[in-house]
């Protein structure tokens, strides 16, 4: 079997692990407490840090066009606007 | 109380993720033509899309096996960016309580940041969707995702650059969005910070890698806001 045909199976495998194993350690996980409080606050936090690995791994161009996005999302709430918004900045000064 | 049914909320997540899948098709097609240099076949990619169904860790796969890396390394590179994929499944496990076992595999599969994200933040506006809305959302990102990497794979040779479309910052723009909805005030802010701080310290220190840095940052984020007495 060629490299490429181990890749997929072997990834596949392992990110469907991955993906079920999250779903069942969510529901062995305490309801109450600080479990659940940190869980309820893990997507939140999840996202931030997202933004902030994409904003820092990139540059100024970046940083300016991350900045209105947030100011267009802080105000609209709109997210085709904000995604809309981004791209135009980001187009713009890369011209 | 607003119900909908299992077909409504299908589609309305259809709807709402479609400027999304509008970016995903774009990379697809991207993803299509870097594969095609790692001479990969219409039939590979496409299984690869179906079963794997995670795209920044099938372009970083892909991506090693073009630069001569073996076949482990890239493997062990794209496993490591999945990684995070156990924290978003478990963060939403209201969605899968009760559900029989072939709904739990179905819709774990279809998890992905952006229908998962999506989802959260239609329930942070207020509007009642779970299971069906992030399946709804990821069958449509799947589907697209299928079909543009194998067009991408076809016509090889008309594809544009991602990049000098701005299309790279589209997920970053829709992600700032979405942060932008799931902001509940002021209990928000200290683990917010702290997943900022621990993220940048991370990255910019060279101490990991960004999807270690992502890990480490929702975590310690999510520590603080189980440790803070609140309520």
């Amino acid at each position: 079997m060629s490299d490429t045909w181990v890749v997929i199976l072997v990834l596949a495998a392992a990110t469907f692990s991955i993906r079920m194993g999250g779903v069942l350690l969510g529901q062995k996980l305490p309801t109450t407490g600080p479990w659940a409080r940190a869980l309820n606050a893990l997507p939140g936090c999840l996202i931030v840090s997202l933004v902030s690995v994409l904003l820092l791994s990139g540059g100024p161009n970046e940083w300016i066009a991350g900045s209105v996005a947030l100011a267009v999302a802080w105000f609209s709430r709109n997210l085709p606007l904000t995604m809309l918004a981004g791209i135009a900045v980001i187009f713009f000064l890369r011209r | 109380m607003n119900t909908s049914t299992p077909s409504q909320e299908f589609w309305s997540a259809v709807k709402d993720i479609s400027p999304l899948a509008l970016g995903v098709a774009i990379y697809g097609l991207a993803f299509g033509l870097l594969a095609a240099q790692a001479a990969m076949s219409e039939l590979q990619i496409g299984v690869m899309g179906t079963i794997v169904f995670a795209g920044a860790s099938q372009i970083l796969a892909v991506e090693r096996l073009v630069a001569g890396a073996g076949a482990m390394t890239a493997v062990v590179a794209a496993i490591a960016i999945n990684l995070r994929m156990l924290l978003v499944t478990a963060s939403i496990r209201d969605v899968y309580k009760d559900r029989p076992w072939w709904q739990l595999i179905i819709g774990a599969h279809m998890t992905t940041d952006e229908n998962w994200a999506l989802m959260l933040s239609a329930r942070a506006k207020g509007r009642s969707v779970g299971y069906w809305y992030l399946v709804g959302g990821g069958a449509c990102l799947f589907v697209t995702w299928v079909v543009s990497t194998v067009c991408g794979v076809m016509f090889a040779n008309a594809i544009p650059d991602p990049k000098a479309l701005g299309m790279d910052f589209a997920f970053t723009a829709a992600f700032i969005a979405i942060a932008r909805s799931l902001w509940r005030g002021k209990p928000d802010l200290l683990p917010w910070l702290v997943s900022i701080g621990t993220v940048a310290i991370a990255l910019l220190s060279g101490m990991l890698d960004s999807s270690w840095s992502l890990i480490l940052g929702g975590c310690m984020g999510a520590l603080i806001a189980g440790l803070l007495p609140h309520e």
